[in-house]
């Protein structure tokens, strides 16, 4: 069903090969990431033997630094959806199934926060509280607070999706059978309605991820996300405009790993999609 | 449309309390002592407690708010930068307004008159080369984000550059060529966007029982694509103007820093690092309220253009 488009399979399979470059590689590949070798210093070189992919401007391998950028991003991008899933959609649920006053305030609570556009909210909160957290927790700080602001702009959209889905599944026919049997409500919500709603979650969640990977990227171009000497995307794409006339290729490559992971969330969500689509099922 | 517009009032004042709330509160959450942090080597009592009272730090948190919320809506006077010797705010962001709107607004305007024609073109060929064409490459447009795609576009041009060809400049803003490349990185993947969207709700449209009777009572074709079928077409790009201008903030901001254009994402950044709250939540706040605005302009617009809406 997944596996009939094409597509989708393939961006399945780099977004795979991706995982396991940020998990494994650090190990496997023998460059440092954060510092250079102050006896062989050769900033802003171009790919050769030793470094694959070239250093920066500070002599640091490319290739290791984008390891660990690959980490950050795909580690924020998850992160921030296991909390929109764990803030959105009990959110969605009971303001869905409940409806009225609750459904009320929520709804509120959540265009209170929509009305921030794009990033704002998220680049004043990492901004504001940035230095602090990173004096008291150092760089996992930081990371955690990306985590946090970017998490805080996007869960109104789940809990959006969640809601329109419950208030139409809520509706059903099994629902009001349950209901006139007598099944509690945390029943009702837990067995009957949480269970159709996974398609959804999962759907959204995937084609989120995409636009996570880019935001966490913005924070960290503009930045107020991880700070040197740890490796983020945004840094070193940051870093090498400042040295294009220099090296062209040391932006070439974090912007094509960067693509590769939108694309590939990109065309699996839309796999998903299409997979759970009543419509198109077989 | 009156009761439309009353209700829509008062969603936009909910909206300007919470947006003016959520901002104070994070601004004067932050950890540390802005008074400490300004005063520095030259501590003295007299003067911190001037100072206390001259930034209103001495009142209760709520008070300060009412204060803040007061004097923005009777004076629009945001209160008075940590830096700067005590500017007030719009000195600092004043001239940074304009040009981030400039920005903004062009890119809008570039997006629109690029996009929808080109998806237009791509629905009246559907399916043949020139429509595959057009929509792989605004694929790629619009799924590379613009710090991807600035990097490459700079290249070329320095190259050209070095090369003695004619080429843009790269950074800072005052002649029209340095506005070149900003606002052409910033329409490009709304461009994109708009150019799809376009070509499913013409290819829709097109579709439609009231084309083939124009097209049955003898009306050319391209007379029939521009005059008939454009305008409902054009609806849902008129409801995607509203997001477009949110998602073009986060833009210009990634813009604005990476080609140093004196605009108000520049300065915010600026300010966060300099730990400037006061200039952080007054560009926030005007940037907010801008963008709620248009988007309400967006939405009364949409309504007058949709004659399947009854007032």
């Amino acid at each position: 069903m997944y596996a009939s488009s094409r597509v989708s399979l393939v961006a399945l399979c780099t977004l795979a090969a991706l995982a396991l470059t940020a998990i494994v590689g650090p190990q496997v590949y023998g460059q440092s990431a954060t510092s250079a070798d102050i006896f062989n210093l050769n900033p802003d070189s171009w790919p050769s033997a030793s470094h694959l992919l070239g250093t920066d401007k500070d002599g640091i391998d490319i290739l290791a630094r984008l390891m660990m950028g690959l980490r950050v991003s795909l580690g924020v991008a998850l992160f921030v959806e296991v909390l929109n899933v764990l803030l959105g959609v009990p959110i969605g649920l009971a303001a869905g199934y409940f409806g009225g006053a609750i459904d009320f305030v929520l709804s509120r609570v959540a265009d209170a926060l929509f009305a921030f556009p794009g990033l704002l909210l998220a680049i004043l909160v990492a901004g504001v509280f940035g230095p602090s957290v990173g004096d008291a927790w150092g760089g996992l700080g930081r990371l955690a607070l990306v985590t946090a602001s970017l998490a805080l702009v996007s869960w109104p959209l789940m809990a959006r999706y969640v809601r329109a889905e419950v208030l139409s599944l809520r509706e059903r026919d099994y629902v009001e059978a349950a209901r006139a049997i007598g099944a509690s409500t945390p029943r009702i919500l837990l067995v009957h309605i949480a269970p159709n709603i996974l398609g959804l979650v999962l759907t959204v969640t995937t084609l989120d991820m995409a636009s996570q990977v880019v935001n966490e990227a913005a924070l960290s171009l503009l930045g107020l996300g991880v700070q040197p000497p740890h490796a983020s995307i945004g840094l070193m794409i940051s870093n090498a405009i400042g040295v294009l006339n220099i090296n062209w290729t040391e932006s070439l490559f974090p912007g094509l790993a960067l693509t590769a992971m939108v694309l590939s969330f990109s065309f699996v969500g839309d796999g998903l999609r299409e997979a759970f689509d009543p419509r198109t099922r077989a | 449309m009156l009761a439309f517009l009353v209700r829509r009032f008062f969603g936009l004042i909910f909206v300007l309390f919470a947006v003016t709330f959520l901002t104070f509160i994070i601004g004067h959450a932050a950890p540390g002592d802005p008074i400490q942090n300004m005063l520095g080597v030259r501590q003295d009592p007299a003067t911190y407690h001037r100072l206390i009272h001259f930034y209103h730090l001495d009142q209760p948190v709520l008070v300060q708010y009412g204060n803040y919320v007061w004097r923005i809506v009777r004076y629009l006077d945001f209160g008075n930068s940590f830096q700067y010797n005590s500017r007030p705010v719009t000195a600092v962001l004043g001239g940074a307004l304009p040009v981030t709107f400039t920005i903004g607004m062009s890119a809008l305007a570039l997006a629109t008159l690029v996009g929808v024609p080109v998806g237009i073109y791509a629905a009246a060929r559907q399916n043949r080369p020139a429509d595959r064409l057009s929509m792989a490459a605004t694929l790629i447009l619009y799924s590379v984000p613009s710090f991807v795609l600035i990097p490459i576009l700079l290249t070329i041009d320095i190259w050209l550059e070095q090369n003695g060809y004619p080429s843009l400049p790269v950074a800072n803003w005052g002649t029209v060529q340095q506005a070149v490349l900003p606002i052409g990185v910033l329409a490009a993947g709304n461009a994109a966007y708009l150019a799809r969207l376009t070509r499913t709700t013409m290819i829709g449209t097109l579709h439609e029982d009231f084309i083939r009777t124009a097209r049955a009572k003898g009306l050319p074709r391209w007379r029939v694509v521009y005059f008939q079928a454009l305008r409902p077409a054009l609806l849902p790009v008129v409801t995607y103007l509203g997001p477009a201008i949110g998602g073009l903030v986060t833009g210009t901001f990634v813009v604005e820093n990476i080609f140093n254009l004196p605009g108000v994402g520049f300065a915010a950044v600026n300010s966060i690092e300099a730990r400037d709250y006061p200039v952080v939540e007054g560009a926030t706040i005007i940037v907010a309220v801008v963008v709620v605005l248009m988007n309400l302009l967006a939405d009364i617009l949409y309504r007058i253009l949709d004659p399947r809406i009854q007032e």
